[in-house]
């Protein structure tokens, strides 16, 4: 079975910002994130490191691309 | 919803609609182009255009990066993942992206190895799993996911990872909009920019919409009132008589985006000298490709890939609605022979492609012309 696009995400290229919440570090070097959804995934933060658990950073295609400032996470 | 109501309030969204009447110029009639595919979603997702006058007019971008990739290219990733020994990987609808000779889904039935992924560093974790086997990443996307291709590299090179490669779709959004603005059959007086894109590459690389073509350009988010905010921003721009870059999307995109994520993509990525595009042709410097330092990991080095240009069925109108010439409803095959479910055109298989942006949220413009006239 294939997964379809959704109306809140674009499956065919993952190409959607999600705000993600850091919860912890692993030992190689990925990021445990989730989403104000509850979902959770592991995250490459090389582009926005250092992150420590609670910091907001977006997430496109399992890279965090820019740190959200907590007011930024209102959309 | 938690953190998003605001910036869908329906009050403050009339009250915004009513500033955008009070700076439009009587008679006058203005096309403004969002060029990116999540913007497309959100308009018609809200009904943003509903609450815009007569007058302005959205024109939808190349900004879908799976629509723009031409027929070719997807049965070169189809060439590569029918051969021996290959597991194929790609983002999940990515398999329902008509080539001339099928879809990958075609290919899986036939018996290819293609799996469904989430990111490309999913793809290299299938690659460390069965080291006997090439495992290919078909990477497609502007600035907002060739970052994560990149990272995934360096982490394959790092851990010398030798059967992971990567088919290079990646793409970036200034070129096109230089063709765009050059093109003699579409004339635009704004631009919606690309809200996520500019977190990576900043607004800079988008000043030459102002200097050089004296159209203005606001940065977007993409819930509603972002996108009308910035349509807003826009009209007043051409009422004040002036013409610049202006962020309205400052909340998330630092004006000189991320340094980090842009030396990362110039250590992975060249540009290639040209780079075709479904509907608008070759565009010089407009795609990326491994370079030499990453050589060993580019599928187009490991494997021959036919590398021969598809022309579009001659139904499709993708071209013409990528350059928005045209409305999606005025396609000849737009929701009979193509559907989400049967898609003849890329710009019906993404969510984020401006016919099914239409069709799902059933924008049948045409019907409800034909019920008024």
């Amino acid at each position: 079975m294939i997964e379809t696009c959704n109306d809140t995400h674009c499956i065919t290229c993952s190409d959607e910002g999600v705000a993600m919440r850091v919860l912890g570090l692993g030992s190689d070097g990925l990021a445990s994130c989730v989403d104000d959804n509850g979902r959770w995934e592991r995250i490459m933060t090389d582009l926005v490191s250092p992150v420590s658990p609670g910091d907001s950073v977006l997430v496109h295609a399992g890279v965090a691309l820019v740190r959200l400032e907590p007011e930024a996470r209102r959309a | 919803m938690r953190f998003v109501d605001e910036f869908r309030d329906a009050e403050l969204g009339r009250a915004l609609a009513a500033e955008i009447l009070s700076v439009v110029e009587p008679g006058r009639h203005y096309k403004v182009m969002e060029v990116c595919g999540g913007h497309t979603h959100t308009i018609y997702k809200y009904g943003v255009d509903d609450l815009l006058p007569e007058s302005v007019e959205l024109v939808h971008g190349p900004g879908c990066p799976v629509c723009v990739i031409p027929m070719g290219r997807v049965d070169d990733g189809i060439a590569v993942a029918m051969e021996p020994g290959v597991i194929f990987t790609c983002f999940g609808d990515m398999m329902r992206v008509p080539g001339g000779d099928g879809t990958l889904l075609d290919a899986k039935a036939e018996g290819a190895d293609i799996r469904m992924v989430y990111s490309p560093l999913d793809a290299l974790r299938v690659a460390r799993e069965n080291p006997e086997r090439d495992v290919v990443f078909f990477a497609v996307g502007f600035e907002t996911t060739a970052p994560s291709t990149a990272l995934t590299l360096m982490r394959a090179k790092a851990e010398g990872i030798s059967n992971f490669f990567v088919f290079c779709n990646h793409v970036t959004i200034v070129p096109p909009l230089k063709a765009l603005l050059e093109s003699p059959d579409l004339r635009l007086d704004g631009f919606v920019g690309p809200g996520h894109v500019a977190t990576v590459v900043g607004a800079r690389p988008f000043e030459f919409i102002p200097s050089a073509y004296e159209r203005p350009i606001v940065i977007s988010g993409f819930e509603p009132l972002d996108v009308l905010q910035s349509v807003h921003m826009i009209l007043r721009q051409i009422a004040e008589g002036r013409c610049e870059v202006e962020n309205q999307y400052k909340r998330v995109v630092p004006y000189e985006g991320n340094p980090q994520a842009l030396r990362v993509l110039a250590e992975v990525f060249e540009l290639r000298p040209h780079f075709e595009w479904r509907g608008l042709g070759f565009i010089s410097h407009s795609g990326l490709r491994l370079s030499s330092a990453y050589a060993d990991f580019d599928a187009e080095v490991r494997y021959r890939v036919p590398g021969v240009r598809v022309a579009d069925p001659k139904a499709c109108q993708c071209g013409e609605v990528l350059k928005g010439v045209i409305k999606p409803w005025e396609c000849k095959v737009f929701g009979t022979a193509c559907t989400p479910e049967r898609p003849i055109g890329t710009c019906m298989v993404s969510s984020e492609g401006a016919c099914a942006a239409y069709y799902n949220f059933g924008r049948f413009v045409r019907e409800k012309v034909e019920v008024l006239a």
